[in-house]
C-alpha cells in the first residue's frame, strides 16, 4: 500500500486575514472562507506539480457555517434585507468553492462538520485512486456573538495540510491521525503570513 | 449630480468591499460588470439591496433594473428620476 506524506502544514487566525494580501476581492468572502483561503494559500503548495483534476479538497468546518448564518439572520430587520453575498457564504462548503477557483483544482471535494473522519475520508480518496493528492483544511470561527449563545471561547482560525501520494513530505500520515491542527503544530512548515 | 455619483462611488466600494479601489478610480462612464468595475451577478444583488437600504428604491425585477447598473453616471440619473417621481 502506498504511504501519504503531508508535504506542507500552515495554520492560519485571524489576526493574519487582517494582514492578507490575497486579491482584490478577498473582502467579499466570509471569515471562514478567508481563513480557509489564506490557510492553503500559506501552504506555499506548487499546484502544477499535479494535474488539477487529481488534487481533492477536504473541509473540516468545525462549527459549520454558523457565523455566517447567524450574521445573515441578523440581516434580517436592515432596510433592504440581509446582505446577498452573505447568503452565498450560508452553506458549510462554500470556502472549497473559493479554493477550487482560486487554484483551478477540479477534483473531487467533501465538506464534513466536525473533523473526527476529514483526514480519513482523504486518505481514502488517495488509497483507491481518485486523486494522487489532497487539501485538507479545518476552519473553526466561532464569532464573539456565537460564543455568548453557545458559552464558549471565541475564536477564528485554521489549518491546512497537503497529502501526497508517496513522496517525501515532513512526515508520514498515520493511521490514527485524525486532528489537521494538531499535525499543523507537529510538522507546520510554515506558519503564516502577510 | 456630481457628488450623488461621488457618493454612489464611497457607498459602491463599502457595500462590495472593493479593496484596493479608491471612488477616484471609479470613471464615472465605466461599465459596472464585465469589464470596468468587473462586478458579478451577487455584485448586482448587492447593490439592489444598497439601493433600498441608502435611497429606498426598491428594484423588484433584476431585469428591469439592469439598464440603471451600466455605469455610475448612469446609475446616479436613474436615483435622480426616482427621486423626482
Amino acid at each position: 500500500m502506498d504511504k501519504i506524506f503531508i508535504s506542507a502544514a500552515s495554520l492560519v487566525t485571524e489576526g493574519d486575514v487582517r494582514g492578507a494580501r490575497l486579491g482584490k476581492r478577498l473582502g467579499r468572502l466570509d471569515l471562514a472562507s478567508q481563513l480557509a483561503l489564506l490557510a492553503v494559500d500559506s501552504l506555499g503548495v506548487d499546484f502544477d506539480s499535479q494535474p488539477r483534476d487529481r488534487i481533492g479538497i477536504c473541509l473540516a468546518a468545525r462549527t459549520g457555517s454558523l457565523a455566517t448564518d447567524f450574521d445573515f439572520w441578523r440581516g434580517r430587520d436592515i432596510v433592504g434585507g440581509p446582505s446577498p453575498t452573505l447568503f452565498a457564504y450560508t452553506l458549510p462548503s462554500t470556502a472549497i468553492g473559493e479554493i477550487a477557483i482560486r487554484h483551478r483544482l477540479t477534483g473531487p471535494n467533501l465538506c464534513l462538520v466536525g473533523e473526527d473522519l476529514i483526514l480519513s475520508e482523504a486518505r481514502d480518496l488517495i488509497r483507491r485512486g481518485e486523486v494522487e493528492a489532497c487539501l485538507c483544511i479545518s476552519c473553526h470561527v466561532v464569532t464573539p456573538a456565537i460564543a455568548e449563545m453557545v458559552q464558549t471561547a471565541p475564536t477564528a482560525r485554521a489549518g491546512a495540510v497537503f497529502l501526497e501520494r508517496g513522496g517525501d513530505g515532513l512526515r508520514e500520515l498515520r493511521e490514527n491521525d485524525r486532528d489537521i491542527e494538531t499535525l499543523c503544530g507537529v510538522s507546520c512548515a510554515r506558519f503564516v503570513a502577510s | 449630480m456630481e457628488s450623488l455619483a461621488n457618493e454612489l462611488k464611497v457607498r459602491i466600494i463599502e457595500s462590495l468591499r472593493l479593496e484596493d479601489i479608491t471612488p477616484e478610480q471609479i470613471d464615472d462612464d465605466a461599465p459596472l460588470f464585465g469589464t470596468g468595475l468587473g462586478l458579478d451577478s451577487i455584485d448586482a444583488l448587492e447593490l439592489v439591496a444598497m439601493l433600498e437600504n441608502s435611497y429606498g428604491i426598491v428594484i423588484k425585477d433584476l431585469e428591469e433594473g439592469r439598464p440603471a447598473f451600466q455605469s455610475v453616471r448612469v446609475l446616479a440619473t436613474f436615483i435622480q428620476g426616482k427621486r423626482a417621481s
